[in-house]
């Protein structure tokens, strides 16, 4: 078995960096309204260099305000779902686990379901805060009732989160059969996960936190490898598991709650993308953190940008996209790569 | 003679239980907006409203007494708020309806379903249902609503001024420029009407071109790319939600100067009462679109 060194993380970081730079000025090229791609590039550089001109008003206002944002928003969503996504499977042994897996995102759909039944308006960041408030409940909770004699277990965990979700599922079904037909659209559109009203506030906003849980998990990636194999070896080894899951359990759930409090439910990224980078660069999780964070921003961006172009100037759910391309590719994945036993 | 007790009572019964039938002197059949034969005792003296603009439609034709029953979101006139509530567009309160007994009631294909009103059928209360799809769909759904409930002469009189009033927007926006327009109903996604729809019907009628007139879908939603590209003049903003913040939507539309309509201060908010419900007011509801298309025209 070929062990891993440095030297190929930075490889590989930078190559999947590239791509995702590509894909980052493709989104920003394409639109239902045609702008020249080489306009369209120069409009960015410029922008990001801090020169002025370039363009129309309106194509400027297409390229800055609409498009960039929305590539920017859906990288750091996509990045932090697929890491989320890949610290629950570790954290929870478990293949099918996912960043919704315990909750957090219903969690944070009550939240926003209350906020916009109250009528705060979509366009404030009151909806966004709500909703990570709710999620931040559900965190709490989850980790309360997950606990068995005072440490947190893998399975009990699972149990707490399933079942609180459950709960909370319940409660989202109540608030939209009581809502009215207005408001009804409003929580259907959130829940099914959006991009269109992305903005550098928002961004502002979540970076840190993405960045920091993003930081805490890397540097417990060793650590996370020799849990895997076993809780009993792990301890001699001198992890402290208990610590371990602890701070995974928080910063994969900040993430996810991040993530969904800004753009709704997006489902099949943080499964998909994770599974995909373990087939492809192995489990070792020096290499499939980071890698998961650019594949992942690269898909949700690619997937959004398609979203948004496929049948504009109609919008699909970006959702739709991640799970009709995902799929597949993931089954094609399966079936020609030797599935490497992992969990 | 004296009666006997038992036969008199004998008779009562027989007097109380022929009453109900004694006092509608007929049934008389109809064909309603769907194709549906329904038969309604003659006239209806117990009705209900399932859906606003028909409960607007029946104060209006000068009935009052004779609705015993409404929907939540019927607001308008006021009376209509004092009515007793049997449920909403989707959700109705059957026992109400049924301690009710109503004689008519009437639904809208723009609203109820058609399972709403085939339980109503089941359960033996005559259910008239009208489509309205456009202005002269509104003028024929009062046309229609006036012979079920026996106000033909009222109906008429609402006609001719609405139509009335419609030739005078018509007349008064003849050959003024037409400019494009945006319909909002939606913040979240954002929400225009296309055709089919009420509100692309009067942004017509009023002089104006709907920017989304060409989409196929009655409620499409459009990116905000494509709205800049289609840079309309004036914005017209539905009031859909109650509870809605109108300044935080103008805050959002002043960030995009470059659409004419956000430009010039063209950015108009509109009751959406007037202009997505198939009323009698919706012509107060075209009036409205037109001064706001064509200011100079109408400050005469």
């Amino acid at each position: 078995m070929k062990i891993l060194t440095w030297k190929k993380v930075i490889i590989v970081s930078t190559l999947l960096s590239s791509l995702l730079i590509l894909v980052i000025l493709f989104s920003v090229t394409v639109g239902s309204v045609k702008v020249r791609p080489s306009r369209s590039i120069t409009i960015l550089l410029q922008s990001i260099l801090g020169l002025k001109g370039g363009g129309t008003e309106t194509e400027q206002a297409i390229i800055l305000s609409l498009r960039f944002p929305r590539a920017l928003l859906a990288g750091l969503v996509g990045a932090g779902l697929s890491v989320s996504g890949a610290i629950f499977q570790a954290l929870l042994k478990n293949p099918l686990a996912d960043p919704y897996i315990l909750g957090v995102s219903s969690g944070a759909a009550v939240g926003a379901i209350v906020a916009i039944l109250m009528g705060l308006s979509t366009l404030s960041l009151g909806l966004p805060l709500a909703s990570f408030m709710g999620a931040l409940l559900t965190i709490l909770a989850v980790f309360y009732f997950g606990r068995q004699e005072g440490k947190i277990h893998p399975n009990t965990l699972l149990l707490a989160g399933v079942i609180i979700g459950s709960f909370l599922s319940a409660l989202i079904m109540f608030f939209i059969s009581v809502s009215q037909k207005e408001e009804l659209h409003t929580i259907i559109f959130w829940l099914m996960g959006d991009f269109s009203f992305s903005n550098y506030q928002t961004i502002r906003i979540i970076f840190p936190y993405i960045l920091l849980s993003f930081l805490f998990l890397y540097s417990r990636a060793r650590q996370l490898n020799l849990i895997l194999s076993g809780e009993e070896n792990a301890l001699q080894l001198g992890v402290n598991v208990e610590n371990l899951r602890l701070i995974s359990y928080l910063s994969a759930s900040l993430l996810t709650a991040a993530s969904v409090s800004v753009c709704g439910l997006i489902g099949f990224v943080g499964l998909i993308v994770p599974h995909s980078v373990r087939l492809i660069f192995g489990p070792d999780h020096r290499l499939l953190i980071p890698c998961s964070a650019l594949v992942g921003a690269s898909f949700l961006i690619a997937s959004d940008t398609f979203a948004r172009t496929l049948l504009a100037p109609i919008e699909l759910p970006v959702g739709v996209i991640t799970a009709a391309f995902g799929g597949p590719f993931f089954i094609y994945l399966l079936k020609t790569r030797k599935v490497v036993k992992t969990l | 003679m004296k009666m006997k007790p038992s036969r008199f009572f004998l008779i009562l019964s027989l007097f109380i239980s022929l009453w109900p039938s004694l006092s509608h002197s007929a049934t008389l059949k109809f064909v309603d907006e769907v194709g549906r034969k329904v038969a309604v005792p003659f006239p209806p003296k117990k009705i209900v409203s399932l859906a606003p603009n028909i409960t607007e439609v029946l104060f209006r034709l000068g009935l009052d007494r004779e609705i015993v029953g409404v929907s939540i979101h019927c607001n308008f006139p006021e009376k209509a708020r004092r009515k007793i509530q049997v449920g909403s567009y989707i959700n109705l309160d059957f026992e109400k309806i049924t301690f009710l007994k109503p004689d008519l009631v009437i639904a809208t294909g723009t609203g109820n379903t058609r399972n709403m009103v085939e339980r109503l059928e089941k359960l033996g209360f005559p259910t008239y249902v009208i489509f309205p799809k456009n202005f002269d769909g509104i003028l024929q759904s009062i046309d229609h609503l006036g012979r079920v409930v026996n106000r033909e002469k009222e109906a008429e009189a609402i006609i001719q001024e609405m139509k009335r009033r419609r030739q005078r927007v018509i007349e008064r926006t003849l050959g003024l420029p037409r400019p494009k327009v945006f319909l909002q109903i939606g913040e979240f996604p954002i929400v225009t009407v296309g055709k089919g729809s009420f509100g692309d019907n009067l942004i017509d009628l009023a002089g104006g071109e709907n920017i989304a007139r060409n989409e196929k879908k009655m409620y499409p939603r459009l990116g905000k790319e494509e709205i800049l590209k289609r840079s309309p003049e004036v914005i017209l903003i539905s009031s859909m939600n109650p509870k809605g913040d109108y300044q935080r939507l103008l805050q959002e539309w002043s960030r995009w100067k470059m659409i004419p309509a956000v430009r010039d201060g063209r950015i108009h908010m509109i009751d959406s009462d007037l202009i997505d419900r198939p009323s009698p007011r919706i012509i107060d509801g075209l009036e409205k679109i037109a001064k706001v298309l064509h200011p100079e025209e109408f400050k005469k």
